[in-house]
Formats: structure tokens, sequence, C-alpha cells
């Protein structure tokens, strides 16, 4: 009760610092959050992109059943494929069209059907996934009634490449912006710390324990580094609450690769955990600077 | 109760104190005197660990106080009530409030603090003044408050660092019984003073500094 009290005191008597540190890390949290919902978006739409890597293998319009028979034998005796799937004219069309369903009717206008029939190939998943496609996209190239070939895989790996590096930012600025979270706190806490100095003084003098005089510092500290997180986990709910509400209509498809699993109760809990610690390391290194000069005498 | 032997301290190079040696029984009362810049203050340091010496053995209720590490010294300082000449009363706390801080420092029993704390201004006769706050008291009355606290965590010794130097002789020969009040019920005290005056009055053993070096000692008891 006393602690809590003296906590209280301290940051009344800073209020204008307490504000600031807070706010700073409110902010630092903040810009955390922002990269951590891209790049957990952007990693989902990849997983999603993965499971979909497939080779497409357009056909000749004229193609015949027996040259079928012959590509589809060539695509079950190849151990990389995983399976194989033939999609008609008629299917890619039907497809086509339901996809673009309100112009449907101009669609059928047409008469005519411009797609081409096709196998769609599932390629086994390995770290050589790329060149195994390079070499079999080349391959079925050249095979007689094969049209084209198509698949987005490299495409996808240089995006798989782009998130390991936006892995290695994250994890960058992630250190930055706890560093100076840590550093504000701290800076915040010895100023708390300095305004109480005889008082401090008087508890070593009296044979305070050195618990007794830590502790109330760091519970500021540590008030300061958890208010900053629930506000920015606040801040980050309500622009959730406010991305759904605004696109509810277009939700399905804008809201498709938008994900918000990410302020789940793990994240929240090791956000306020990483918030108690930034907040306890401030103060312990303002404390420990500040005794240290007791300590010297 | 405090126990001195070879002790050797310097502030810079400069020697504050040079092969100190004495001894003081437990329940003694000891004027520690010497002119301005003698070394007593830098002694009374000593005593409770403010500041490190350099060689030399110094012994405080049983502990050695050179060896005490730093997370440990409120071990020692529990033991000691200090009083200095600037009273370092906390003048945004009343004084009842100041006297009940020393109490709360130690983790005393909630309960009893109030009481405590009133007790040790009764004993001072300043509880009828328990709600002011000691820049509304006079410097003879803050001293008084400083003593309450100090005593109220009825220590084995009480070090008292010029406590008269800022008051008139009155004044000063009041404060002065108060500390005989508290030998009298059994605290060593160590009272260091410049003011003959103050030796005159009170009739107890006297170790006298000179530029750091014990100069002179009076009968210590
Ligand atoms: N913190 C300090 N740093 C450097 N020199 C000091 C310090 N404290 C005291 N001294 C020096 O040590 C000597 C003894 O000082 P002090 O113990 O305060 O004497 P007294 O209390 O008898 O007046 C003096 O020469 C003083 O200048
Ligand atoms: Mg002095």
């Amino acid at each position: 009760m006393r602690i809590l009290k003296t906590t209280f005191i301290n940051i009344k008597s800073n209020k204008q610092l307490f504000f600031a540190s807070v706010g700073t890390i409110t902010i630092a949290l903040s810009i955390l959050g922002l990269f951590l919902f891209v790049y957990v978006n952007l990693n989902s739409v990849l997983s999603f992109w993965n499971e979909q890597v497939q080779l497409i293998v357009y056909l000749d319009d004229e193609i015949s059943n027996s040259e079928k028979r012959r590509l589809e034998k060539l695509f079950s005796s190849n151990p990389e494929i995983v399976s194989f799937d033939f999609v008609s004219r008629e299917k890619a069309w039907d497809k086509f069209q339901s996809m673009f369903s309100e112009k449907s009717s101009f669609l059928k206008g047409m008469g005519f059907n411009p797609l081409p029939a096709s196998y769609n190939l599932k390629i086994k998943p390995s770290p050589e996934r790329l060149n195994t496609i390079q070499t079999l996209a080349r391959k079925l190239n050249r095979q007689t009634s094969v049209e084209s070939v198509e698949y987005g895989e490299e495409w996808i790996s240089r995006f798989e490449t782009f998130m390991i590096l936006m892995r290695v930012f994250l994890f960058a600025l992630g250190a930055l912006l706890c560093l100076g979270s840590v550093l504000i706190i701290s800076n915040t806490v010895k100023l708390s710390v300095l305004s109480r100095k005889n008082e401090i003084e008087l508890m070593l003098l009296t044979g305070a324990t050195p618990g007794f005089i830590r502790f109330p510092f760091y519970l500021e500290g540590i008030f300061h580094g958890v208010l900053g997180a629930v506000v920015s986990l606040s801040l980050m709910k309500g622009i959730h609450l406010y991305l759904v509400s605004r696109f509810q209509g277009s939700i399905e498809t804008f809201g498709r690769g938008m994900d918000f699993q990410f302020i789940s109760l793990p994240f929240i809990m090791i956000i306020l955990l990483a918030s108690i610690l930034m907040g306890w390391l401030g103060s312990y290194l303002s404390l420990q600077q500040f005794l240290g000069t007791y300590k010297k005498l | 109760m405090i126990q001195l032997y070879n002790v050797y301290k310097s502030y810079n190079n400069t020697p504050a104190l040079v092969d100190v040696s004495f001894i003081i029984k437990k329940g003694a009362f000891v004027f520690v005197t010497g002119p301005s810049g003698a070394g007593k203050s830098t002694l009374l340091k000593l005593l409770y660990r403010w500041e490190r010496y350099d060689r030399g053995q110094v012994l405080v209720n049983g502990i050695n106080v050179g060896k005490l590490k730093f997370n440990k010294l409120w071990q020692l300082r529990r033991h000691i009530g200090v009083i200095f000449q600037d009273y370092k009363l906390l003048p945004g706390k009343t004084i009842l409030e100041n006297v009940a801080f020393a109490l709360e420092i130690v983790g005393a029993e909630k309960k009893i603090i109030r009481y405590k704390a009133w007790e040790a201004l009764k004993d001072v006769g300043l509880s009828h003044r328990k709600d002011a706050y000691p820049l509304e008291l006079s410097g003879g009355e803050q001293q008084r408050v400083a003593i309450a606290r100090a005593l109220v965590n009825n220590p084995k010794i009480l070090l008292a660092d010029e406590p008269t130097g800022n008051l008139d002789p009155e004044m000063a020969s009041e404060i002065l019984h108060l500390f005989e009040k508290a030998n009298q019920e059994g605290t060593t005290v160590v009272f260091a003073t410049h003011s003959q005056n103050i030796l005159r009055e009170g009739d107890h053993a006297v170790i006298t500094l000179k530029r750091g070096k014990v100069a002179d000692t009076r009968i210590v008891a």
C-alpha cells in the first residue's frame, strides 16, 4: 500500500515526463504492431500461395485423347508431381463465368469459349522446388500438343526472400524500439529517483534494505511500460474494429488477406510481458547508476 | 561497542584520518572534538559506513565494518541512529510522518507505527505539534524531531555530527540533555562538536582530533 502510494506520488510529481514516457512507449509498440500486422498478413498470403503452387500446362485446342493419355502417363511417372487435374475447356469457361457473375450475360453473349483446356500439376514441396519446376516446365513445353506452361514460383521465391528481409528488419526495428523504450523509462525513473534523493539517503541511513528502496521505482517503471502496452494494444484493437466496420461489405474481397489474428491472447501476453521487462530493466539501470554512487563512498 | 584500530582514511591522497585507534564501551557517552577539518565528520561516517577507510579495522556492534557488503549495510545501520547539523527532515511530511518514516523503513508493524512515532515525539516534548511541517518549527524543535526519529527504532548507538551547530546555547544544552537522557536509557552516544561550551557542560569522555590524528583522550569509559 505504502509502495503503491509512493509510486503514484512519484508519477504525479513528474506528470509531463510520465506522459512523454508512456506516449513514447505507446508509439514504439504501435509501430512494432503495425509492422507485425503487415508481416503476419503477407506471411499468410505467402503460405496460401505456397499451397497453391502449381504448374499449369495449357493444351492445344485440338488435342486427341491418346495425346492426353500420353501426357497423363508422363505426369504420373514423374516423382516430383504429387497429383494432377484435368480442366476441360468447358470447366475453365464455367469457372471464369462464375468469377464474373454480374457480367455473365455479356459473357454468354459472346457465343464462343476462348479458354484452353489445361492440366494443373501439384508439385512436391521441397527446398529445390523452384529448380524442379523450371526443368519440368522446359521439358513439358517441348511436348507436342502443349501450348504453353505457366508457373508463379519464381515470383513466390522472390517474395520469400523479401519476407526473410522483412523478418530481419522487424527484428532489428523491434530491438531498436525496445532499447529506446528502456532508455526512456530509465531516464524518467532517473529523474524521479533524483527528485527523491533526500528520501533515499535517509532510507539508506536508517537501514532500509536495497529491495525496499528499489521496489517503488521498479513499480513505477513497470507501470510506464504496461500502460504504454495497454494503450497501444487498445489502439490496434480500435483500428481493427474500425476496419471491420468500415469494410464490412467488401470484407470478403478486401478482408481476405487481412488477418488480425495476431492480436491474440499469446500476442497480448507477450507484449505485456515485454513491457514489464522493459519497465523493470529501465528502472534497474537508473537505480544501479544512482545507488552505485553510494556504493563507491 | 565501537573499536577502531590504526584506521587510516584519505580523500584523493589527502589524509583525513591517520592511525586512529580507540575503544568506546557499551553505554558510554563520548565527545569527539577538534577544530574544523580535523576529521570528526569523517570519523562518524566510517562508523555507519557512509565512507570507506583505506587501512585498519573498524568494529561496530560486533560487525567488521570494512568487510560489510553494500547490500548488507542495513544490518549495521539499523542499530545506529544518526543526527546531523542540518536535521535532514523531509519537508513534505508532517513531523509525525517524518518519525513514522523511520519505522516504515525498517518494516515495523503498521498498527504500532503511529503510536510509537507519537511516543517518540512526546519524549522530545513535541507531541502537541505532531501535524506541523518541519519548516514551521524552530531549529531547536527540528533537531528534536530528528532526535525522535533517530531514537524511535531503539538504536544501540547514537551518532551526532555537530547537532547543536546551528542552535543558540540554550537550545544546544536542551539538545545535549536529550542525548544524555537517551544515554541513561542505555544508548551508546558519540557526539561530535567543536563547541567548548558543550564540552564543558557535559561531563563526558572526550576524544580530540587534530589534523586527522587522535591528539588527546580523556578517560574513555
Ligand atoms: N567528501 C570529501 N572529499 C574530499 N575531502 C573531504 C571530504 N570530506 C572531508 N574532506 C576533508 O577531510 C578532512 C576532514 O574533514 P571532516 O571530517 O569534515 O572534518 P570536521 O568534521 O572535523 O570538520 C578535511 O580536510 C576535509 O577537507
Ligand atoms: Mg564536520
